[in-house]
């Protein structure tokens, strides 16, 4: 049995090791079979290399982020709102759960054509489809820290008199930003998916559009490229966000005893 | 849930911290709901009167609104809508289409069990084979399963049911395999060491210790990978000229038909409503013996 602190370095180097394996044999056995819908590691690795400092393709990432941004700003307004709305009456919960409940069946891809009826072909459209989507885990995930607050608290503060507008701001709104943050780390990832999908149909730009595009170009390396850069991509977010997590929230693990 | 992150990125391990275990809170508001009863009258008590009459009415004044102002070319009614989606249900020309969906859904949801779950199991029971898969876990999970879309038309060619089912595993796969990781890690260690001390095999234990305590976790991620496994499935079709629903949206959109359109993604809903509330049965019905269902008692 080893140590915790040897385990603490091998572990990882373990992980690692297995990981450049992996990217070995998918180098011998692409280069082996010589087909040209699997290039090698490398080839993937020299044309990411050429296309991801292009201003073409940063100017495509560009677009795509933009819209991820203002998707994700709008559905946390939303979110978080009638969240706070929905976790802290009841009536208005009975009142809005089945409604809710239908449109979250909705799948993204399903609003497209329709957002593109009405909003037309541009942004506006794919904004939409991204905020709608993103919408749903952080309502739901605020309404249930809402509910989670002790009744004791509630109670004090109805009998304190403190109004409506304040005990949302100043009390339920921080009790419930642990399970707000969750509900948002949840709408990073699935922001980018919705990002793709939103740029499936309707102008020419974004990630997504870029990766059809070298579909039907038969540009097959740019195209891991480009799947590898939106991995990544996610990756670099999610850290981000963990780190911007841990920020607003270090009173509450500290609370927590970690 | 937050606690558990935060001590798990002390420790410097990633693969526990950042995948998420997904949750109910990620699928369904059930929480909203009073603990489960037992017999019909409460399901009777239950039924939401205000709620559904709030539903009624944003129809209702979708309807006369698009009537009024005169927006039936952007927006379909929902009369039209429902007449469309039962004239195409009623002459078979959605059947095919539904029959399409449901083979790549359900083909690709079960070989996502089949692997995350074996998967999950070994990786979960051995700390070296954690180790060992985060890297490579940790580089494929972030990757959109629709950016893969355009991969697998070049892989599998646009007219099969190989490229939507590959896109189906990819994306069903990761929250089965968290989730049974989690099972099994999050299982009681005293189970174990007794078995193993009433001289319980390897594999015996697997089966019966090891199992059917990250059951619940499992079902759970079975339950969230169904709901993103039937839209992931959709979009790819929309993007495929091979069949399906999707493909018969998008159809729809380029005719210019809005019932239809409309109709395909009430359809697709109702589809996804009905999956969801299937499996939690199941799960209620099979386990009934796990924490969550007996606290309820």
């Amino acid at each position: 049995m080893k140590t915790s602190a040897a385990r603490r370095i091998a572990g990882p180097a373990l992980g690692v090791v297995v990981f450049v394996a992996v990217i070995g044999v998918w180098q011998l056995w692409a280069g082996a079979a010589d087909s040209f819908v699997v290039p090698t590691a490398s080839e993937v690795a020299r044309r990411a290399w050429e296309v991801w400092p292009t201003s073409d393709f940063l100017s495509e990432v560009g677009q795509s982020m933009k819209r991820y941004a203002a998707g994700f700003a709008i559905a946390a307004a939303i979110g978080i709102a009638l969240g706070l709305l929905v976790g802290a009456s009841h009536a208005a919960r009975r009142t809005l759960d089945p409604f809710l409940e239908c449109l979250r069946a909705v799948p993204a891809i399903a609003i497209v054509p329709a957002a593109i009826l009405i909003l037309g072909l541009g942004d506006a459209s794919r904004i939409a489809v991204i905020a709608f989507g993103l919408c749903f885990p952080i309502l739901v995930n605020t309404a249930e820290g809402v509910r989670g607050i002790p009744l004791e608290v509630r109670d004090t503060a109805s009998m304190l008199h403190v109004g409506r507008v304040e005990r949302a701001s100043r009390i339920y709104f921080p009790a419930a930003l642990p399970s707000i943050m969750a509900g948002l780390r949840i709408a990073v990832s699935l922001g980018l998916v919705l990002v793709i999908v939103s740029e499936f149909v309707g102008e020419r730009n974004g990630i997504g559009y870029y990766l059809i595009l070298k579909q039907s170009e038969f540009d097959y390396p740019a195209l891991y490229a480009g799947i590898l850069f939106l991995g990544l991509l996610g990756y670099v977010l999610n850290r981000l966000f963990l780190l911007v997590e841990h920020r607003v929230l270090a009173w509450h693990y500290r609370a927590a005893g970690e | 849930m937050p606690s558990l992150a935060a001590r798990s990125d002390r420790e410097g391990r990633s693969l526990l911290s950042r995948p998420q275990k997904a949750t109910d809170a990620m699928l369904t508001s059930a929480h909203l709901y009073p603990a489960e009863g037992r017999a019909i009258v409460r399901t009777m008590k239950r039924v939401n009167v205000p709620g559904w009459l709030f539903v009624v009415t944003v129809t209702l004044l979708v309807e006369t609104g698009v009537r009024a102002f005169d927006y039936e070319q952007k927006i379909a009614t929902p009369s039209s809508t429902l007449r469309a989606l039962y004239g195409a249900l009623a002459d078979g020309t959605l059947s095919g289409e539904i029959g399409f969906t449901l083979h790549a859904y359900l083909e690709g949801l079960a070989l996502a069990i089949l692997i995350g779950v074996t998967a999950g199991l070994l990786i979960g029971s051995s700390r070296t084979l954690l180790d060992a898969s985060s890297v490579v876990i940790e580089f494929l999970r972030p990757i959109p399963a629709v950016a893969l879309i355009p991969l697998a038309i070049l892989f599998f060619g646009p007219f099969g049911i190989a490229a939507h089912r590959f896109v189906v595993v990819f994306a069903a796969v990761w929250p089965i395999l968290i989730n049974t990781i989690y099972g099994v890690r999050g299982g009681d260690r005293m189970l174990q060491d007794v078995a193993r001390t009433a001289g319980v095999g390897r594999v015996g234990r697997l089966f019966h210790v090891t199992l059917p305590a990250a059951l619940p976790s499992i079902a759970t991620g079975i339950r969230v990978s169904a709901t993103i496994a039937l839209v992931v499935c959709v979009t790819a079709e929309f993007r495929t000229g091979a069949g399906g629903i999707g493909n018969y949206m998008e159809d729809q959109q380029f005719a210019n038909k809005l019932p239809e359109l409309y109709g395909a993604i009430l359809l697709v809903s109702l589809l996804a409503l009905a999956f969801n509330a299937g499996l939690r049965i199941v799960q209620r019905r099979t386990l009934f013996w796990s924490g969550e269902e007996r606290s309820a008692r």
